[in-house]
């Protein structure tokens, strides 16, 4: 069906089915244990294959074409580049002097520009590896250049308390779809930072300010020189020298902890809806030559998603409790008794690590298969797309690009889907 | 049968063509809406791509242009797919790849550990006497400027070593000749330089390069000056046996084996941190048992009362030790001080100290 006029505008639809969803990672969730994580290349391979295929743009699903061992290559690609930067900085900790004392520092700056680094190459393997309607995704640009950016950019919205974040990722998404193309089709982003930071500057509000209020209480209450000097006086028992010079320090921490606990749990329960917003706002500023994007996601819609993850939280729990019990019960066997020989030891070790692994997984699983899947689907159902005729000249382009960076990014621990 | 409908993507343009599909006897036939064949492919070069499950996706292996034909008809792709060589639907081929990946993955585990547990202290032993001890010597200040910061909270530079104001000269001078004798007997490479500083713990320990540390508690809760000879004899081993430096090679190379390679998922961490855990008390159990060898030895060789050394070790171990003896960075005191014990003493001992100097050595802190 080539008639332009019936696909000018169309939308998207998620044709997954949860059940096998589940049991992918449930089974991937096993095989990385057994395998120690080696085959976490595996999982990210399905997980995307089964994403890509699922999601049907104006009657066309996509198609991930990559495969586990180009990643396990990138992996290892990436292992051979940083592990002298490693030993550098290792040997430079060992170092006197000022270069030393700072390795650390330097160390996290460092790796914090390959990551972003990183980041943007893993895009590059993704966006290659994605087919639709027999033609690839590729990405062009400097990968150095957007670590700069984006460094730069990190820096501003730390000084910044957050504030900038929002001209941040406007900043950054201008530069990678920029340089995204679809075929020889351009991609663009035309969403302002501006909107973002006005939607979201009532969150930021009420999160910031019960934190400034403790500031504040901190800065109006405490006797800043008497401090100074019991803390520089030292002893065996600073801290009553502490309360001895400010009365009134026990209130003022008391205080800052109930705002504290204030600004944790509003950050909670806002998250949702600044994620629908973000996302809103993300995919509606997309463009592929005249092919535009608005998104008509509802918050609610992501409320139920998250409450779809503590529903399923809430079973693990006390599915987890049950079993928690019994290993407990089998390591009281074990160790119980005066004659506790190396050997219950391990076993014992091995029953509290893997029954924290099994956990720490298991929490991992049940979130990708309710809360992550549901905002994809959501993501991709709540997008309408105009200018479709555009689909039907768009010619091959670009290459498919190395796993380098989806290797570094694993190593950096920076990775996404 | 032998044809059926598909949608075709050329793999050059993004448009969309309805066709008809032929299976030949040699090919799969692809002929657009107009009847003109658009492409035939062998079927040994077909491929099965990612698709909804209700989809046989196409695609021709090795081919840089991505031409795609998507079947909808569930019978005319099960036709497809019997006449493709290279296609599996029942998955045979990649549960074999995914045996593989556990397989080799326990083997790659199996071997790593064994590494971990033989290997990498082996290598660490052969590898430390090797260094020049310049090496030590620096590698020493540098744990020293972080063990300062840490032992010496406040700062407080060269009044956190006793010995140095006037009312501890002579204790100092009691410790140099304890040392002296000690280091006569021991034929080091490396100088020793011993202090003892303002720390309440009865405690002593040896830095790479020769520092060792004695700590005020252990003095005061020693009876004779034969007890702290004992303990500076067993640090004496450790710099003897080069132990700070193998210490630091072993970290090094247990980060390497389980950081780098292993442990990327969630969850992982643990695993990591508890094998290094584990395995590290293990290298340390056998460095201390070593050095209490070592310790004794030397108070042989100096002539002092080589069950001094065990006495003050029962003294500082405490009676009972909660917790796992897999974690423990020491053997069991109990086991520590029977092994010392059951070497013979020298037939006759002179004191490190006599009475005044000895009286003199319990104040050097005193300042």
């Amino acid at each position: 069906m080539t008639d332009a006029g019936a696909t000018q505008i169309g939308g998207v639809r998620f044709l997954g089915n949860r059940r096998a969803y589940w049991r992918l990672l449930v089974r991937g969730a096993l095989l990385l244990m057994v395998t120690l994580g080696i085959y976490r290349f595996w999982l990210a391979t399905d997980v995307r294959r089964y994403l890509w295929a699922n999601t049907e743009i104006a009657g066309e699903t996509l198609e991930y074409t990559g495969t586990p061992l180009e990643l396990l290559l990138g992996f290892l690609v990436a292992v051979a580049i940083l592990v002298p930067v490693y030993a550098g900085f290792f040997l430079a900790a060992l170092d006197l002097g000022s270069i030393g004392q700072m390795s650390g520092l330097i160390a996290f700056l460092a790796l914090g520009v390959l990551g972003q680094y990183a980041v943007y190459r893993a895009r590059r393997y993704r966006l290659t590896r994605t087919i639709y309607r027999g033609l690839r995704f590729h990405q062009d640009g400097s990968a150095w250049l957007y670590a700069l950016r984006a460094s730069l950019w990190w820096l501003a919205t730390f000084l910044t308390l957050g504030l900038a974040y929002p001209f941040q990722i406007a900043s950054l998404e201008r530069f990678k779809m920029r340089h995204t193309y679809y075929g020889d089709l351009a991609g663009r982003f035309d969403g302002a930072g501006w909107r973002l930071f006005l939607r979201g500057l009532p969150m930021w509000i009420a999160v910031v300010a019960p934190l400034a209020f403790a500031a504040g209480a901190f800065i109006e209450v405490v006797d800043w020189q008497a401090l100074a000097d019991a803390a520089a006086a030292g002893g065996d028992d600073v801290m009553s020298k502490i309360e001895g010079s400010n009365p009134a320090i026990g209130g003022v921490v008391v205080f800052a902890m109930l705002m504290g606990s204030t600004a944790l749990f509003l950050a909670a329960v806002l998250y949702p809806a600044f994620q629908a917003l973000m996302l809103r706002w993300w995919s509606s500023g997309l463009r592929f030559g005249d092919i535009e994007m608005r998104s008509t996601l509802r918050t609610r819609q992501v409320y139920g998603a998250y409450m779809r993850f503590l529903g399923y939280s809430i079973l693990f729990c006390i599915i987890a409790a049950i079993f928690a019990v019994v290993a407990l019960v089998a390591m009281g066997l074990l160790t119980g008794g005066d004659k506790t020989g190396v050997g219950g030891e391990i076993a014992a070790t091995a029953i509290l690590l893997g029954g924290y692994v099994i956990v720490a997984l298991g929490f991992s699983t049940v979130y990708r298969a309710t809360a992550l899947l549901s905002l994809w689907q959501l993501g991709m159902e709540s997008l309408q797309l105009s200018g479709l005729s555009a689909l039907d000249q768009v010619k091959a382009s670009g290459r498919a690009s190395s796993a380098v960076g989806e290797g570094l990014a694993d190593a950096l621990n920076v990775g996404g889907y | 049968m032998t044809s059926g409908a598909g949608i075709y993507f050329d793999g050059m343009t993004s448009a969309r063509h309805d066709v008809a599909v032929v299976l030949s006897p040699d090919a799969l036939q692809i002929a657009g809406g107009d009847g003109r064949w658009l492409a035939a492919w062998t079927y040994d070069e077909l491929e099965e791509m990612a698709a909804p499950a209700n989809v046989l996706r196409l695609g021709r292996r090795g081919n840089a242009v991505l031409e795609r034909l998507e079947i909808f008809d569930a019978e005319f792709a099960a036709a497809v797919v019997a006449r493709a060589v290279n296609i599996d639907r029942t998955g045979t081929r990649q549960r074999r790849q995914r045996g593989s990946v556990i397989g080799w993955s326990v083997a790659a585990t199996a071997s790593l550990l064994l590494v971990a547990w033989f290997g990498v202290p082996a290598l660490a032993a052969r590898i430390a006497p090797l260094l020049p001890v310049a090496v030590d010597r620096k590698l020493g200040d540098a744990v020293d400027i972080q063990m300062r910061g840490m032992l010496d909270p406040r700062n407080s530079g060269t009044a956190f070593e006793c010995g140095s104001a006037d009312s501890e000269k002579a204790g100092r001078t009691a410790l140099d000749k304890i040392v002296r004798r000690l280091e006569a007997s021991a034929a080091l490479p490396e100088t020793l330089r011993t202090f003892v500083v303002r720390r309440t713990e009865a405690n002593a320990m040896a830095l790479p390069g020769g520092q060792v540390y004695v700590f005020r508690g252990l003095i005061d809760k020693a009876d004779t000056a034969d007890e702290v000879a004992g303990v500076i004899a067993h640090e004496i081993g450790h710099v003897a046996h080069r132990d700070g430096t193998k210490a630091v090679l072993q970290a090094g190379g247990l980060s390497f084996l389980f950081g780098m390679l292993l442990g990327d998922f969630v969850g992982g961490g643990a695993v990591v941190i508890a094998a290094k855990t584990v395995l590290q008390s293990s290298y340390s159990r056998e460095a201390e048992a070593a050095a209490d060898a070592y310790g004794a030895a030397l108070m042989n060789r100096a002539g002092g009362n080589v069950h001094a050394l065990a006495t003050m070790l029962g003294k500082i171990g405490g009676a009972t030790e909660p917790g796992m003896t897999i974690l423990l960075d020491h053997p069991e005191t109990k086991a520590r001080v029977a092994a010392i014990n059951s070497v013979a003493g020298a037939k006759s001992t002179t004191p490190f100290l006599d009475a005044k100097e000895w009286a003199a050595l319990k104040r050097i802190c005193a300042g």
